[in-house]
C-alpha cells in the first residue's frame, strides 16, 4: 500500500522521512493567533458542567462570543486543575468549589475580582470563602446548605410526619424504622464522603483547628461527641458500611428503602427530577439536619465561577461570569438542574417558594464559616479516615482523634512555617 | 573508533538520546525534588522552596501510610505473583495437551481479558464482587456461603482486586509459555516417559528446566510490574477500605499530583525505585546461579 503510494506520487521514503521533524515543528508551533475568533473555554464540574451549555445560547446572542464548555468528572477534577496550571494550559473561566478557592487564590491561578457588584448581594459565608487577603478571587454560584432527603411513606410507617430536630430523635427514629425493615437501613452516608461527618462536627461546635488553623483540635469534647454519634450510627446498624465504590447507583438505594433517610444538598434534588418513574415526588420530601440540641448552622458552600490569570481574554472572560451568576441565569438553573441561587436577590422568586425547598430557605439563614486553609480538602479526607478506621474496628476512638490531630498538625507544618516567617497572614 | 563503532554509535544515537531525555533526565530532576519541600506553596512562589536533604525520606519513616502502603504493596506482590504467573502456566500447559481441541480459540478467548480497557472491566468486576447483587456471591449462595463483603471487608479488599488483577493479566505470560513450551525437545520428553517417569517427574526435570529463562524473565516482569500496581485499586475501590489497598504508587500519586507534594512524592520514587531494583538484582543472581541467564 505504502509502496503503491510512492510510486503514484513520486514520494521517496527519504522525503516522507522528513517530513516527520517538520510535523514535529509544526505541532511545537502551538496555538496560532486566533484568540479574536476561538471560543472560550470554561470547565465546570458535575451537573454544573453537564448543564452549562444550555446556558451559553443566550449569552453567544448577546455578545456574539461561542463558549466551548467541557464537563470535568469530580473526583480528578482537582488533580486535573492543578496540572493544567502548572502546564500553563488552565481554561479562560473555571468552576471551583468553595473550598478550593483560596488554594487556587495562593498559587496564583485566579484573577481577583475587580467589579465589586458582582458580589455584592451574595451570602455573607459563601463570600467569606473566596476573599484571600482582602480580595474576592471567585463569583459564588450557588448555595448549597444541607438537608436530609427522607421518605415520607417509611417514616409515617414508622410513626413520624417528619424527621426529628436533635440527634437524640434521629437515632430513636431510626431504631423505629429499623425494627420494621431489619433487612434495610436508615441513613445514606457513605463512608468515603466526608460531608456528613464534617457537618455534625460543626453543629457540634467542634472548631476542628487551632491556634489561627496550624493545628488540628480534634481532641476536645465537642469532636469527640459529633464522632462519637457519627460512628454509633454505623455500628447499631442504621447506616451500611460502604463506600462509594460498593453503592453505584445511591438513588437507586433510597428509591428501593434500603435507605430512608439521605443527607444531601441540592444536587439530589436533580437526581430525583431525572429518575421521577423511580422515585415518585410524593415519596420523598426535605427537612433541615438535626443537631445535638436542635436545628442549627450547617455548611453551604458549594460551587463557584473563577477567571483563571492565564487568559488571554479577560474581559470576555468576565462578561461569561456575570451572566451565568446573574439572576435570571441562576434561577433557570436552579429550574433545570436544582442548585440554589448565591445572590440573596434572587430568592424573592415564586419559584423558590416550592413546599420541598422550604428547608433550603430556612437553611441559608444559618449558615456556618468552614475553615479556609489551603489544606482543608485534605483535612476532610483526613477526618473521614479516621472515621472509617473507628467504624471498621481498626482502631479505638481515642487512638484515631490522637492520631487524627499528629496527622492534620503535619499537613499544616508548612502553613506552620510560612505563618512563622511573616509569609502569609 | 574504528568506522564501525562510529557507524554503531551513530545509529543508536537517536535512541540514546530519547532514553536520556525521557528517562535518565526525569529520573535525575525527580531525584533532586526529593531533596526539597516542593509542595503547593512553592508553585505560588519559588522563595517557598527550600533544600531539606533527607527530610523527606525521615518524613516517610514516620508517616503510618507510608508503612501501610508499603506493606499492602509486598502483599500484593507476594501474593500476586505466584497466583499470576501459577494461572499463566497452568493453563499454557493445559493449552499444550495434544489433546485439546482449537487451541487458537482458547488462547483468543484467554488472552482478550489482558487487551481489554482497565476501567471497563473493573466496572464489571465490581459488579461480581457487589455484596447484595454480585453473581460471585450468589454463586456462593447457591452452595450455601453467607455472602462476603469482597470489597468492603479491609481483610479481603486485596484477594478480591488479585482475583481480578490475575484475571487481567495471566493471559499474556500465558502466551509467553505457550512459546516456550513448544520449545521443549520432545525426544527427551518421550525418553523420560519410556523410563518410567511420572507426569510430575517429567514436568520437574524436563519441561521445567527447559522453559526455566523464560519462567524467570516473566517473575522479574511480574514483581516489578506488581510493586507498581495503581490503576487497578484507583478504579476498584480509590485505595479503601480504611487505606487497606492504599499501594506505594497510589500512596506516590495522592501525594504528587493530588496534593501537589512533588517533593515527598519523589522519595516515594525514589523508594520504589531502589526496592525495584533490589528484587530485580536478587533475581538476576539466583537465574544466573542456576545458568538460566
Amino acid at each position: 500500500m505504502v509502496a503503491v503510494m510512492g510510486e503514484g506520487t513520486g514520494w521517496t521514503r527519504r522525503a516522507a522521512l522528513g517530513l516527520i521533524p517538520a510535523l514535529g515543528l509544526a505541532g511545537c508551533a502551538g496555538r496560532s493567533d486566533d484568540a479574536g475568533t476561538a471560543p472560550l473555554s470554561m470547565w465546570a464540574m458535575s451537573w454544573e458542567g453537564d448543564y452549562s451549555p444550555f446556558l451559553m445560547p443566550r449569552f453567544t446572542a448577546r455578545t456574539g462570543i461561542d463558549v466551548d464548555v467541557q464537563s470535568l468528572p469530580t473526583t480528578a477534577s482537582h488533580e486535573k486543575l492543578l496540572t493544567a496550571f502548572a502546564g500553563g494550559a488552565m481554561p479562560d473561566v473555571l468552576m471551583l468549589f468553595n473550598t478550593w478557592v483560596k488554594e487556587f487564590a495562593t498559587i496564583g491561578a485566579l484573577a481577583p475580582v475587580t467589579a465589586a457588584p458582582l458580589v455584592a448581594d451574595v451570602f455573607p459565608a459563601l463570600r467569606a470563602s473566596t476573599r484571600v487577603g482582602g480580595h474576592d478571587y471567585a463569583v459564588p454560584w450557588s448555595v448549597a446548605p444541607q438537608v436530609q432527603f427522607y421518605r415520607r411513606d417509611i417514616l409515617a410507617e414508622a410513626g413520624y410526619d417528619a424527621p426529628p430536630q436533635d440527634w437524640a430523635g434521629w437515632r430513636t427514629m431510626a431504631r423505629a424504622i429499623k425494627r420494621r425493615r431489619p433487612d434495610d437501613y436508615v441513613f445514606l452516608m457513605l463512608l468515603n464522603w466526608p460531608t456528613a461527618l464534617v457537618t455534625m462536627l460543626s453543629q457540634a461546635g467542634a472548631a476542628m483547628l487551632r491556634d489561627h488553623d496550624t493545628r488540628g483540635d480534634f481532641q476536645t469534647p465537642e469532636a469527640r461527641e459529633a464522632f462519637a454519634y457519627y460512628v454509633s450510627l454505623y455500628t447499631d446498624g442504621y447506616a451500611p458500611m460502604v463506600l462509594s465504590t460498593e453503592m453505584q447507583d445511591p438513588v437507586a438505594a433510597f428509591a428501593t428503602g434500603y435507605c430512608s433517610v439521605w443527607p444531601s444538598s441540592p444536587p439530589t434534588l436533580k437526581d430525583f427530577a431525572r429518575r421521577a418513574d423511580l422515585i415518585p415526588a410524593d415519596k420523598w420530601s426535605t427537612a433541615r439536619l438535626p443537631g445535638p440540641n436542635g436545628y442549627g448552622a450547617v455548611s453551604g458552600l458549594s460551587a463557584s465561577l473563577c477567571v483563571s490569570t492565564q487568559t488571554r481574554r479577560p474581559r470576555e472572560a468576565w462578561a461569561l461570569v456575570r451572566h451565568l451568576t446573574s439572576v435570571e441565569s441562576e434561577l433557570d438553573y436552579q429550574r433545570l438542574i436544582g442548585n440554589l441561587p448565591a445572590r440573596t436577590d434572587a430568592w424573592g422568586a415564586p419559584q423558590l417558594a416550592l413546599p420541598v425547598l422550604r428547608p433550603f430557605a430556612k437553611q441559608t439563614r444559618a449558615l456556618s464559616v468552614t475553615p479556609n486553609v489551603i489544606e482543608w480538602e485534605r483535612i476532610q479526607i483526613e477526618i473521614q479516615s479516621a472515621a472509617e478506621r473507628v467504624i471498621r474496628g481498626v482502631q479505638t476512638l481515642d487512638a484515631a482523634l490522637t492520631a487524627l490531630d499528629e496527622r492534620v498538625d503535619r499537613l499544616l507544618a508548612k502553613r506552620r512555617a510560612l505563618l512563622n516567617r511573616g509569609v502569609i497572614a | 573508533m574504528t568506522r564501525q563503532e562510529r557507524a554503531g554509535w551513530l545509529f543508536a544515537a537517536p535512541v540514546l538520546a530519547i532514553i536520556a531525555l525521557v528517562f535518565v533526565l526525569p529520573t535525575a530532576l525527580a531525584l533532586c525534588l526529593s531533596v526539597t519541600d516542593y509542595s503547593i506553596y512553592a508553585l505560588a512562589d519559588w522563595s517557598n522552596l527550600r533544600f531539606v536533604g533527607l527530610g523527606n525520606f525521615t518524613d516517610l519513616l514516620s508517616t503510618p501510610l507510608f508503612w501501610r502502603a508499603l506493606a499492602n504493596t509486598l502483599i500484593f506482590a507476594a501474593l500476586g505473583v505466584p497466583m499470576a504467573i501459577g494461572t499463566s502456566l497452568f493453563v499454557a500447559l493445559l493449552l499444550n495437551d495434544a489433546t485439546v481441541r482449537w487451541k487458537p480459540l482458547w488462547r483468543v478467548l484467554l488472552f482478550a481479558p489482558y487487551v481489554t480497557s482497565i476501567v471497563a472491566t473493573a466496572v464489571v468486576w465490581r459488579f461480581l464482587f457487589n455484596q447484595r447483587f454480585g453473581l460471585i456471591n450468589r454463586a456462593l449462595g447457591a452452595i450455601g456461603v453467607a455472602p462476603v463483603d469482597w470489597l468492603g471487608n479491609p481483610h479481603l479488599s486485596i484477594p478480591a482486586i488479585l482475583i481480578f488483577v490475575t484475571w487481567k493479566v495471566f493471559g499474556y505470560n500465558m502466551i509467553v509459555f505457550t512459546a516456550a513450551l513448544a520449545a521443549v525437545p520432545q525426544d527427551l520428553m518421550e525418553a523420560a516417559r519410556l523410563d518410567g517417569a511420572s507426569r510430575w517427574a517429567r514436568f520437574r526435570h524436563v519441561t521445567l528446566p527447559a522453559i526455566g529463562p523464560t519462567l524467570l524473565l516473566a517473575t522479574v516482569m511480574s514483581v516489578a510490574g506488581f510493586l507498581q500496581i495503581f490503576a487497578e485499586p484507583y478504579v476498584m475501590t480509590m485505595g479503601g477500605p480504611a487505606q487497606s489497598t492504599t499501594t506505594l504508587l497510589y500512596f506516590m500519586f495522592d501525594e504528587g499530583f493530588k496534593w501537589w507534594n512533588l517533593g515527598q512524592a519523589s522519595a516515594v520514587a525514589f523508594v520504589l525505585f531502589v526496592m525495584t531494583l533490589a528484587v530485580t538484582v536478587v533475581q538476576t543472581r539466583l537465574g544466573r546461579r542456576r545458568e538460566w541467564l
